[in-house]
């Protein structure tokens, strides 16, 4: 029994994309040896597949994926970036707290620093008895008088001698 | 081996620092007196003590300053300098103290070997101490002290 072209045209195409079922498939062949109308098109669709396959497998060879590397090496160096606790414990190459012989001079050399330069840092304020100059004045045979300005700058000892008269203006 | 190198790292620190310490201990200092003659007879100030006319002007009523002596001592502390000013009249000076920028200093005049003042006085940087009184021909004698650093 032949088939008639109609028929088969539509398992032409099953058969084309290799759809078919064994019995459909012979049925497809056996129609194919008789009949160059189903032959011709089974061919054109062949060229037309060949005809849109190669541009397409052309640029997938071309194609070297730059922006996916990209995006892959980000990724590895956004995970590989340590945190500064990570860096710190690699920069003394083993786990912190275990580097007690680190911290010991560390911390002495950092006290050392603050004790030096803290009286930098924090200037005194002297007291009303560090503006004074003068700590003490004795005189067993004569009268003497201090004079102390801060504000002028001033500080005299005087010791009266003699009858002379007073020398302060 | 770390452990070393810690102490190593703790030894140097007290090496370089040590000499800074010792330096100020023991340190002089300089120490500048100047002797001045006050006293009514002429007028006007030397000009070598015109960075301390308004010390003497101001507070003193004479009209002339004259300059005898000027004197840049090195003071170790608590050794004593002597310097006779004329026949009757000396003053010692002693560095008693050294901190960082003051020093204090013992002053004591005598006259004919007899103390006739002893005083104790603080100075700092650009700060200049007056002792005056001791009487010397017309006028009396005043000594301006001050510190370098």
């Amino acid at each position: 029994m032949k088939e008639s072209c109609s028929s088969i045209s539509r398992l032409l195409e099953k058969y084309f994309d290799r759809e078919t079922t064994g019995d459909e498939g012979i049925l497809v062949q056996d129609h194919l040896r008789q009949c160059a109308a189903c032959q011709a098109q089974l061919k054109s669709m062949e060229e037309l597949r060949a005809t849109l396959r190669a541009p397409v497998d052309e640029a997938v060879q071309k194609e070297t994926f730059a922006w996916v590397w990209q995006k892959i090496e980000r990724e590895i160096q956004d995970r590989a970036k340590p945190s500064w606790r990570e860096s710190i414990r690699a920069w003394f190459g083993l786990s912190f707290p275990f580097r007690r012989r680190v911290w010991i001079p560390a911390v002495a050399a950092a006290l050392l620093i603050v004790a030096i330069g803290s009286p930098l840092f924090f200037k005194e304020t002297p007291s009303q008895t560090e503006l004074s100059i003068v700590e003490y004045v004795q005189s067993d045979t004569n009268n003497v008088m201090v004079f102390e300005s801060e504000r002028e700058n001033v500080a005299i000892i005087w010791l009266f001698e003699g009858a002379e008269g007073d020398p302060f203006s | 081996m770390m452990g070393k190198r810690a102490n190593f790292v703790i030894v140097a620190f007290v090496l370089v620092l040590a000499p800074l310490f010792v330096s100020t201990a023991l340190g002089q200092v300089q120490t500048r007196l100047r002797i001045i003659e006050a006293s009514n007879v002429g007028s006007g100030i030397d000009p070598a003590l015109k960075d301390i006319r308004n010390q003497l002007g101001s507070p003193l009523n004479f009209t002339s300053y004259k300059l005898l002596r000027d004197e840049s001592l090195s003071l170790a502390l608590n050794r004593p300098q002597k310097i006779q000013v004329h026949e009757t009249v000396s003053l010692e000076i002693t560095l008693t103290k050294q901190q960082k920028e003051k020093a204090v200093y013992q002053i004591r005049i005598f006259r004919k070997g007899s103390e006739i003042l002893d005083t104790k006085a603080r100075l700092s940087p650009g700060r200049t101490l007056i002792v005056g009184g001791p009487e010397h021909r017309q006028g009396n004698i005043i000594f301006a002290i001050s510190a370098r650093f």
